[in-house]
């Protein structure tokens, strides 16, 4: 059973097709990476599955229904996506900015309850920045904002959570933090996450579940130790290199050539 | 038992106490907000050459008691203006900090993004070359304004939303506007110039009641919208894809607020004409008094409306001639101004 998944599904921007008739499948409870050049479609495939594109022809379907039939306020209760670069108002603190995670669950008249208490505080010590809640984002390391972002987006309370590049801007320490993170996530709760990442050997370490694409098609998909060789990488990012086993996890690990 | 005491505090009572000071500091900085406002409303109809008690002046508004003579001055010559500077204050304030929040950028006051200029430009234009004058210039006003903000939605707003590019279109905008308002007042004759000159001042006192009356329903109606819509505005600041992630609709959310916002300003102006810089201050010293980022849209009302009451007391009881309401909000407004272009330039916040 696949929760979310998409079915013939093409998009773009403007005259643009960027994906062309995609069949995507994404793992029940699984970490899945999707790795790819620059410009490949990795985030505009992630977009359309998190319905912040609409479909040139195709259908994404969450738990058997096109998301074109379901109320854009029930999907999110389930699927949750933290955009590429979210915007922080000016002075926001932790506190504030997490709580706003909470929109699909409140309505009109309904504002603060319990429920998005307890869930705001799960959030929070999830990702470590308790400790943070009354500073300002903007004082914060940019490790620590990430965090409080993926606390956002915690705090949505999502079986399905999706993330555009979250490691992008962040130095590698911070980088193995937040996805140790992601997997101590999926380890305790069984959430599904799907991450558009850059660093080859980090998806492998981390992700259950890789998926390879190139010019808006997928090239190559399964588990990093049956897809990820010399010949995909050269396929996929034009580099001639070597694939070694990672000598602390042994998940591939590609030496360029 | 010393070590459960020693642990150190959860996410759980850290969030409640956060959350907690938070409450109580909106209900507190509202409240007192309400109070100030009140004040100053009373003490505008106590001040002038015929000195009243806030009694007196509370007891004839509220029809308590009938004294023909402090009646007069009250009902008849000072309430029309106060009511004025209070509904217009409170228009300006929520429209301006709704705007602000929507375009996510401090400099974005309806003042600055061409809806004021469409306002002044269709009045004055139907005071030089029509000749019209009372209601109609304000109803003339009222649809430039809706015609300009539906301009810079076509013009700025196409795909999605980018609140510098809305900001340096308004500002076209009303350069165009205000060039042909210039061109239109060399047409005029000297009455219809002293007349168009004296609306676009902006004075709390040139609303009759008509317009207050109408400006008065906008705000009954609006109001209430926008503090329903604020929820919607807090997710539309985090960007349209972290909105729409979260479950909001927002081209239709966007819509909606910038239609509140536009009627909100477009019949302050039309009852008051352009008073400048109000919408541009107001909510930012509301989250000042709440904290950042809380962008409560009543706070910012009542700040607004305390700051043209406290405007137009200066204006026509301090000054050793009674001068337009714009004159004193543009000489406080145009220092903050700077102040803003300065800081923001430097924090390299301005987009």
């Amino acid at each position: 059973m696949n929760r979310l998944r998409a079915e013939a599904l093409t998009l773009g921007y403007d005259a643009n097709t960027v994906v062309d008739n995609l069949d995507v499948r994404v793992l029940d409870g699984k970490v899945t990476a999707i790795v790819g050049a620059n410009a490949c479609g990795k985030s505009t495939l992630l977009r359309g599955l998190a319905r912040l594109l609409q479909p040139r022809a195709g259908a994404v379907y969450l738990d058997g229904k096109t998301l074109a039939d379901l109320r854009t306020l029930d999907v999110a209760k389930v699927l949750g996506l933290l955009p590429q670069t979210p915007i922080a108002p000016d002075g926001i603190t932790v506190a504030d900015l997490v709580s706003r995670g909470r929109y699909p669950h409140q309505g009109w008249f309904r504002r603060w309850t319990e429920k998005d208490h307890d869930a705001v505080s799960r959030a929070l010590d999830a990702t470590g920045t308790a400790d943070l809640i009354d500073r300002p984002i903007r004082e914060l390391s940019g490790g620590q904002r990430q965090r409080v972002w993926v606390a956002m987006a915690l705090a949505q309370d999502t079986d399905l959570l999706l993330l555009d590049e979250p490691t992008t801007y962040l130095d590698i320490n911070h980088q193995v933090e937040l996805l140790r993170l992601l997997r101590k996530l999926n380890a305790e709760s069984g959430k599904t996450i799907v991450v558009v990442m850059h660093d080859l050997n980090l998806a492998c370490r981390f992700c259950d579940h890789i998926i390879a694409m190139s010019e808006g098609a997928i090239v190559a998909e399964g588990p990093p130790t049956e897809v990820v060789t010399a010949a995909l990488v050269e396929k996929v990012f034009g580099l001639t290199c070597l694939v070694i086993p990672d000598p602390v996890a042994g998940t591939p690990m590609v030496v360029p050539a | 038992m010393t070590a459960t005491l020693e642990r150190p505090a959860t996410a759980a009572t850290v969030l409640r106490r956060t959350r907690r000071r938070r409450t109580l500091r909106a209900v507190l900085v509202t409240a007192g907000l309400a109070v100030a406002v009140a004040a100053l409303f009373v003490f505008t109809m106590m001040v002038g050459s015929f000195r009243l008690s806030a009694t007196e002046v509370v007891t004839s508004v509220l029809h308590l008691r009938d004294d023909p003579s402090v009646d007069f001055v009250v009902r008849g010559l000072r309430l029309p203006t106060a009511l004025s500077a209070l509904t217009v204050g409170l228009a300006l304030g929520a429209s301006g900090t709704i705007f602000q929040q929507l375009l996510r950028n401090p400099l974005a006051s309806p003042d600055f993004v061409g809806i004021t200029s469409g306002a002044a430009l269709s009045a004055v234009g139907g005071i030089v070359v029509l000749q019209v004058t009372g209601l109609l210039v304000s109803g003339l006003a009222l649809g430039g304004a809706i015609v300009a903000a539906a301009l810079m939605y076509l013009l700025a707003w196409r795909d999605g939303a980018s609140g510098y590019r809305f900001i340096l279109i308004g500002i076209g905008v009303s350069v165009f506007f205000d060039g042909l308002v210039g061109y239109v007042l060399t047409r005029a004759q000297l009455f219809e110039a002293r007349q168009a000159m004296h609306w676009l001042t902006g004075s709390v006192g040139q609303a009759s009641n008509q317009e207050l009356w109408l400006l008065s329903g906008a705000l009954v109606l609006m109001l209430p919208t926008a503090v329903l819509l604020q929820r919607q505005l807090r997710a539309l600041e985090l960007g349209d894809d972290a909105a729409r992630a979260l479950g909001a609709r927002t081209e239709l959310a966007r819509a909606g607020l910038l239609a509140t916002a536009v009627v909100l300003v477009a019949f302050a102006v039309s009852a008051a004409g352009p008073i400048i810089f109000v919408a541009l201050i107001a909510g930012p010293i509301a989250n000042r008094l709440l904290g950042p980022a809380t962008g409560g849209i009543v706070p910012a009302a009542l700040t607004g409306a305390a700051l043209l009451l406290t405007a137009d007391l200066v204006a026509v009881h301090l000054m050793p001639t009674p001068l337009p309401t714009g004159v004193v909000t543009g000489a406080v407004g145009a220092p903050y101004l700077l102040w803003l272009l300065a800081t923001t330039n430097r924090q390299g916040a301005g987009g």
